[in-house]
């Protein structure tokens, strides 16, 4: 592997002077190695080892009858158990609905405490938005459970009020599964948009308004556009983690939410198929990247226009 | 439940039994057993009780895995060299594993004298391995809602339990796949008739599923499910709390949730796994666990306290209602189950 190269001038009074190439790693590339370690020994290896058990048989390091074979794949392509592809619509749809509505939920939040000028304020905020990441998933899918379950808080309210009569389906369905996940993922959305909207200068929005921009059009064509990169990779991020929950669809989703991870679960934990549950790994690996690539494709097309 | 001053007799008394010492591996010395077993309440006893006197008598150490699932370590290890030496789940993952070659399939009474001892369902056909205790599955209600208490299965299909009837994610659950073979037996042909449990499973609906038991111990006790599918121990270990609820057995019979016990073909300490299983069959610690979380022994010569041997299965009347079902028909045919069922009970 190489880290990058130091160029050093030859000053020797008998030659020409001339550029030579050392092969030393600059102490930079240095510092980075224990990442690419660490990405190397916590991704690429797992997932080739996972790529590697989805076109086998069994484990060929424990089985020596085990194969090659595609039909991990052809299960799920063709799909004869009329679940598989649903399942994939539905991680897809669960993502997409959360990211959404965590971006709406987040962006506000986020310009708000990027233009706040008291340090204390911004502080406190900061505080509130960090709290819920300092309870594990478990258990704040727990207390969402307490809230939204027949007999939980807002059914039980509700009744007693006399507004309802029977339970509002607000759990064990994808209804449920979002909200949970939303209020999980709205932090990780905020604390990466807060920077970028941090970073734009103010004054550009000020000019616009200067020169006859209502409010909501200073916001619309100078902030918006400069804060894509942030909406990009907050997208992404929240994108990512909500396709590959599997805590949170498990308790709130009930049976009307499956999604791939819980089957990828099931395959390991309970039909004991590591070979399928590698197959469905990497299918949903490369359907997440090629959306990953459209959406930052068409955002930095949306970005590069709007700039234009 | 079982008092502390009781746990503590017993243990100084299995202990005391230690001292006289056994005959079966007094040559293990300092070697390490690795096992698989269950938290909570069944791990607080093992770990105070049970494991502390088997180590002090074998002169050995055990290192015991709680975090489940099981199964997939022990595929991931390798089988001359296994993750474990005892491997404790329950029957359904035992006939996977034995397909695998990743398990024994019977123990002798010269492995496991204590064998000699048990209630033939230990070590019927339908089990690999040895079955050290059971659970009935039968059915868990709320004493508070007014319901006539459950006879048969089929009074989970009443229409006014609509919404208020609790089940399990089959796939995930062998509850649930138990109780779908139950639908089988109840409105069709027996247990392996899946089109009648199919169409049974579908009349349930609306019906709340979970996964796993504790989940649906919390439904239970907060009145989120009025009534729904239990094994006994999951309602009695909560006697004497004033929980509005009950377990009831159904006339068509119970099925069996088995605590079951096997060593791996490869594990290096063969012996002290055998000697491992032989004492977890003991009398002594059968009534121990038994009386603490209220599981039904495999030894018929233990002797529980008058309110557990009133509701475990220790009476041969009470045994009979038993049904232990064929997991290595089930596990053959799981894929097409799980796509089912996951279909039917969609929406």
């Amino acid at each position: 592997m190489s880290f990058g190269v130091d160029r050093s001038i030859d000053l020797r009074h008998d030659a020409e002077p001339m550029t030579v190439v050392s092969h030393r790693p600059s102490p930079i590339a240095w510092l980075i190695a224990p990442a690419v370690l660490l990405f190397v020994l916590f991704f690429v290896l797992p997932f080739g080892v996972m790529a590697v058990m989805s076109v086998y048989s069994g484990n060929p390091v424990t089985n020596p009858n085990a194969f090659l074979t595609t039909r991990h794949y052809e299960r799920f392509i063709f799909d004869t158990a009329g679940i598989f592809h649903d399942s994939l619509w539905a991680t897809l749809r669960i993502g997409l609905v959360t990211t959404v509505v965590s971006l709406l939920i987040g962006y506000p939040l986020a310009h708000w405490m990027a233009r706040m000028q008291s340090r204390l304020g911004h502080a406190l905020a900061l505080m509130a938005v960090i709290a819920p990441l300092l309870t594990g998933i478990v258990v704040r899918t727990f207390a969402w459970m307490t809230i939204l379950q027949d007999k939980g808080v807002i059914n039980t309210t509700l009744i007693g009020l006399g507004l309802i009569q029977k339970p509002l389906p607000l759990m064990y369905n994808e209804f449920g599964t979002v909200v949970a996940l939303v209020h999980i993922y709205v932090p990780f959305m905020v604390l990466t948009l807060i920077g970028v909207i941090g970073r734009i200068d103010e004054r550009l929005e000020q000019a616009a308004r200067s020169l006859g921009a209502g409010r909501l059009r200073a916001f619309v064509e100078v902030t918006l556009p400069l804060s894509l990169p942030g909406i990009l990779a907050g997208s992404l991020l929240v994108f990512a983690l909500a396709i590959s929950a599997y805590v949170t669809p498990s308790l709130m989703g009930g049976t009307d939410v499956l999604t791939l991870p819980m089957l990828i679960a099931q395959q390991v934990g309970t039909s004991f198929n590591p070979n399928f549950a590698g197959a469905l790994g990497v299918i949903l690996l490369a359907v997440c990247l090629v959306i990953v690539i459209a959406y930052n494709r068409i955002l930095a097309q949306l970005s590069g226009e709007q700039l234009a | 439940m079982i008092s502390r001053r009781s746990m503590l007799r017993t243990g100084a008394s299995l202990a005391a039994a230690a001292t006289v010492g056994t005959p079966a591996i007094s040559h293990a010395q300092t070697k390490t057993l690795k096992i698989t077993t269950w938290g909570g309440k069944w791990g607080d006893i093992m770990k105070a009780t049970v494991l502390p006197v088997f180590e002090k008598e074998f002169k050995c150490t055990v290192s015991a895995d709680q975090a489940f699932p099981f199964m997939p370590k022990l595929q991931a290890s390798a089988k001359n060299d296994p993750l474990y030496d005892v491997f404790h789940t329950n029957s359904n993952e035992q006939w996977s594993a034995l397909t695998e070659g990743l398990v024994m399939d019977k123990f002798t009474t010269k492995e496991v004298p204590n064998v000699a001892d048990v209630h033939p369902w230990s070590v019927s056909d339908k089990i690999v391995g040895v079955a050290i205790f059971t659970s009935a599955i039968g059915l868990g209600y709320r004493t508070d809602k007014g319901l006539t208490p459950p006879k048969s299965w089929k009074d989970l299909a009443d229409p006014k339990l609509a919404g208020a009837r609790g089940g399990y994610l089959i796939p995930v659950n062998s509850l649930g796949q138990c109780h779908l073979m139950m639908l089988g037996k109840v409105y069709g042909k027996g247990l392996q008739d899946l089109d009648a449990a199919y169409k049974a499973l579908e009349q349930l609906k609306p019906i709340k599923l979970v996964d796993f038991t504790g989940q649906m111990e919390k439904m239970l006790l907060s009145g989120e499910v009025s009534e729904g599918v239990i094994h006994d121990s999951g309602v009695y270990r909560y006697e004497g709390q004033n929980q509005p609820v009950d377990f009831a057995s159904p006339s068509e019979g119970v099925m069996a949730l088995e605590q079951v016990l096997n060593v791996p073909p490869g594990s290096k300490v063969k012996e002290l796994a055998y000697a491992y299983i032989d004492y977890m069959l003991r009398p002594d610690v059968q009534k121990l666990l038994a009386e603490g979380v209220w599981y039904s022994p495999a030894n018929k010569k233990v002797k529980l306290d008058a309110k557990y041997d009133a509701k475990l299965l220790t009476r041969p009347e009470k045994v009979a209602t038993l049904i232990q079902p064929d997991w290595k028909w089930y596990n053959a045919r799981k894929d097409d189950i799980d796509a089912r069922v996951t279909k039917i009970l969609k929406g």
